[in-house]
């Protein structure tokens, strides 16, 4: 079993402290994604796993391991934890075969397990090439078969895909995954980039202020964030407040169904997340809808994004939707908004905005 | 890129014996200015300024100058037009005449000087040093400003054209702009060269700083006279190497994109006869009269009134001392290339700026420091060749640093990093990782510190240990005599040591280009 376990790791720089007791589990053979805004701590939690830095304080398991605690602390070289940087750091002065095959022992590193691995990653006859003679995705492929060569317990990936253009990450983000699962090995990930995260990993961790605020699958991070900067912070987000009632919430936009799990009780006054999607519109002047104003809206093709004005609420932010692209509104026109599904919320405190703005 | 990585503060990461080893290369580096100062305090401060007033000091102070300011501006002019006229016009034949504009900057000046007294023995004082700096010292402008205008894009200019500007607006304005960092370097650098040079000057009997100092060692051997001279000459390299470190800070010209990589030629079409005979007689003089000289000199033969001496006994000792300095340069060049760059200190930052003081400080200051230093403190290696090495490397320490740090860039800790989590140990990573990115650099350095120091004279002259001639002094003792036959094979050699290497880095960085 290789599931890894970060218990109350702190760890600060000249007194700034980046990790507050950090704690996050990631699963044996799944792939983690470990989610924040620039400055997070995200790379410094990388760095205090893989044991180039250490922590000082807390606990770091792996399988049943200690690799650090208050009496242990293991080297990285002797930690077997692959690690690919964002731009993957390979050896300038020996070829990709070199490369993948530098982890190994002496006997090996010419065999057939550098092919096999250059294979797996689709790089298959360009062993002798160059770094420099290598595209970034490439290089990028020969990092991660790099670090999974030596039969790693774990592998911890820094934002491999951020200096890579957007059709290349799709694909190579797609073959990652398949790589690794092909493995079967325990992966971390780390990035900003929330539809990576999403789209990507088994469990999602969300790590802000020094500390993991939320983690499970992708679903239920999206759907029941655990507050509503989270909420904000994993993709658009409209709140809207009202008090619970027989399981249902009063709001501008009519009466919405609570979903199961909130924790809120009759009586409560709420606030509720309606994601852009749950969002229809309808004809303006129906019953149940409320009508708005379409104040912009950005075409993907897919689908579109709206943003529409409240004309009987001066005061409250714009709405926003997400409609199929070949029903995007006209802008400037009048139309009508009702909401669709259940909604997730929270006990509403004195302010409902975020404390942390995240994106 | 995420912000952790930026946060993260490298000081840890610098290990003691890094540490130890830059503080003894800083140590060492800083010993000619320590004992200059320490001297200075012993001679008397109120003496010492009666000493720096005198009519004399201020004579040299204006010969220096005068000399200084003409040469530079000659440098400048023939540097900058030679690399206009090869880089950004279809001059014929720019890949040869790119080679040998670079070359006479590899001429040791005291050959040079040599090669034109012997042939013309009426060519002496204020011209003949113009003449003689200016040829050796003008590439220091060329090599810059031609590196800039080969990286500027030519974009620009054609945004200048679209904006209304006609082509000396657009040189002033557009062109200009890019490489005055390089040509304001560039001249510097002759500054510092004449501010340092000893032999040409003694050759064409040009009286400066330097050969006053030299005069004043031969006759009281450590006089206030000559530490106080000392003093001036430091003083004025030192405000020459702040302007080169301020312009060092804006050198790179930046390109805002891609840019473009088609470069488009000035046609000269007929009237490139004019540049054409320029540069030729440029390089005439700069390139072709030294050798043809030399050359002579080797044909006709001469018989010396001096002993006979074995020029393979002065080549080995020269291999010797060389040698031994480029090893220990380069070795002390690794410990303060990874503390400065590793580390954002503010002992890191000072370290890294002492290890350039002896671009300011000449051959002459540091030989008789060192003198001094071993006749007070270490009477065992005065006059040994422990001092000379130890010049040598204090001397050319600041090229083995240049060299040595580009490599220490690229031993980045992220391939360390890389290699200890596939499970290599730390003495494994050394050899597999660090030394292998390591390598061309201390090559460099090595070929370098090498190269400068089996053509120094001037610190040679004060130090080599007695009896033990090297190709320098052995060629400055024939040459004192007037015996130019006996001296040209060892300026042959000299130049062969000196030239050779360059002609060769000058053609594969032109390949280079090309490719």
């Amino acid at each position: 079993m290789n599931t890894l376990t970060v218990e109350g790791v702190t760890k600060a720089y000249h007194n700034a402290a980046v990790l507050h007791g950090l704690s996050l589990t990631a699963p044996n053979g799944a792939l983690t994604a470990v989610l924040g805004a620039s400055g997070s701590g995200k790379t410094t939690l990388l760095r205090v796993v893989a044991g180039f830095e250490r922590a000082g304080l807390g606990r770091v398991v792996l399988g049943s391991q200690e690799l650090e605690g208050p009496q242990t602390f293991v080297a990285p070289e002797r930690r077997g934890i692959g690690y690919v940087s964002q731009d993957g750091s390979l050896f300038p002065h020996l070829s990709a075969a070199a490369n993948v095959g530098f982890g190994l022992p002496r006997s090996e590193r010419r065999g057939r397990r550098v092919d096999e691995l250059l294979e797996l990653v689709g790089l298959a006859g360009l062993g002798r090439r160059f770094p420099h003679e290598l595209s970034g995705g490439e290089q990028q492929r020969v990092s991660l078969a790099r670090a999974l060569a030596p039969r790693p317990r774990l592998i911890l990936m820094d934002e491999p895909f951020s200096a890579l253009d957007a059709s290349l990450r799709a694909t190579l983000r797609d073959d990652v995954r398949a790589v690794l699962k092909a493995a079967g090995v325990t992966a971390i990930l780390v990035t900003h980039d929330q539809d990576e995260a999403l789209s990507l990993a088994d469990q999602v961790a969300v790590l802000r202020g020094g500390v993991i605020v939320q983690a499970g699958p992708p679903p239920q991070l999206y759907e029941r964030p655990a507050d509503a900067a989270l909420a904000r912070f994993l993709g658009h987000a409209n709140f809207v407040d009202g008090t619970v009632d027989g399981g249902k919430v009063s709001t501008v936009l009519g009466e919405v169904l609570l979903a199961q799990g909130t924790g809120l009780a009759d009586g409560h006054g709420a606030v509720l997340l309606l994601r852009p999607e749950q969002l229809k519109v309808t004809a303006p002047g129906l019953r149940g809808s409320r009508d708005v104003v379409i104040e912009r809206c950005q075409y993907f093709g897919h689908d579109a994004v709206v943003e529409a004005s409240d004309p009987l609420e001066g005061s409250r932010e714009a709405w926003t939707l997400r409609v199929p692209g070949h029903e995007a509104p006209t802008v400037g026109s009048r139309v009508g908004l009702r909401f669709q599904g259940e909604a997730w919320g929270w006990r509403k405190q004195e302010d409902h905005k975020p404390r942390f703005p995240l994106s | 890129m995420s912000s952790g990585a930026l946060a993260l503060p490298r000081s840890g990461r610098v290990s003691w014996p890094v540490r130890a080893g830059a503080v003894l290369a800083a140590a060492l580096v800083a010993l000619p200015l320590f004992f200059l100062l320490l001297r200075a305090s012993q001679a008397g401060w109120a003496q010492i300024a009666a000493l720096v007033t005198t009519p004399r000091v201020i004579g040299l102070l204006g010969n220096t100058l005068l000399l200084a300011v003409t040469t530079t501006v000659l440098c400048a002019v023939i540097g900058t037009g030679a690399a206009w006229l090869v880089e950004r016009t279809n001059l014929p034949g720019r890949r040869l005449w790119a080679l040998v504009l670079a070359l006479p900057v590899a001429l040791p000046d005291f050959v040079v000087g040599y090669s034109w007294v012997s042939l013309f023995p009426g060519f002496h004082g204020f011209p003949a040093a113009v003449v003689i700096m200016t040829s050796t010292l003008f590439p220091l402008v060329y090599l810059p400003v031609a590196a800039g205008l080969r990286r500027f894009d030519p974009l620009l200019t054609e945004v200048g054209q679209s904006l209304g500007l006609g082509a000396s607006a657009n040189f002033f304005r557009v062109v200009f702009p890019q490489i005055r960092s390089p040509v304001f370097g560039g001249c510097l650098l002759v500054v510092l060269g004449i501010l340092a040079e000893y032999g040409a000057f003694e050759i064409v009997r040009f009286q400066t700083f330097t050969t006053a100092i030299f005069t004043e060692f031969s006759l009281g051997f450590d006089t206030p006279g000559a530490c106080a001279q000392s003093l001036v000459l430091v003083a004025l390299g030192l405000i020459v190497l702040a302007g080169e470190q301020r312009a060092g800070g804006r050198r790179a010209p930046g390109r805002s994109g891609p840019g473009s990589r088609r470069v488009r030629r000035l046609p000269l079409g007929a009237g490139a006869l004019v540049p054409l005979a320029a540069l030729g007689l440029v390089v005439l003089v700069s390139l072709g009269l030294p050798l043809v000289s030399i050359g002579y000199w080797l044909l006709k033969g001469n018989s010396s009134t001096l002993g006979p001496a074995s020029l393979t006994a002065a080549a080995g000792n020269t291999l010797a001392f060389s040698a031994g300095a480029a090893v220990l340069a380069t070795l002390l060049a690794v410990p303060v290339a990874r503390f400065s760059l590793r580390s954002r200190s503010w002992a890191a930052v000072v370290l890294e700026k002492a290890s350039y003081l002896p671009q300011a400080i000449p051959g002459v200051v540091v030989g008789l420091s060192l003198v001094f230093f071993a006749i007070n403190l270490a009477p065992v290696v005065y006059q040994s060749s422990v001092l000379l090495v130890a010049a040598y490397t204090i001397l050319f320490f600041p090229l083995a640093l240049v060299a040595v740090r580009t490599s220490v860039r690229q031993t980045q800790p992220r391939w360390e990093e890389a290699a200890l989590s596939l499970g290599t140990s730390r003495t494994a990573v050394f050899f597999r990782v660090t030394l292998p990115l390591l390598a061309p650099g201390l090559a460099a350095s090595f070929a370098l510190v090498f190269l400068s120091s089996a053509t120094e004279l001037t610190a040679t002259l004060l130090l080599h240990p007695t009896g033990a001639q090297t190709l320098a002094t052995q060629f400055w003792r024939y040459t004192s005599e007037v015996s130019y036959g006996a001296a040209a094979p060892y300026a042959a050699l000299i130049v062969a040591i000196s030239i050779v290497p360059a002609f060769l880095v000058g053609r594969s960085a032109w390949s280079k280009d090309a490719a």
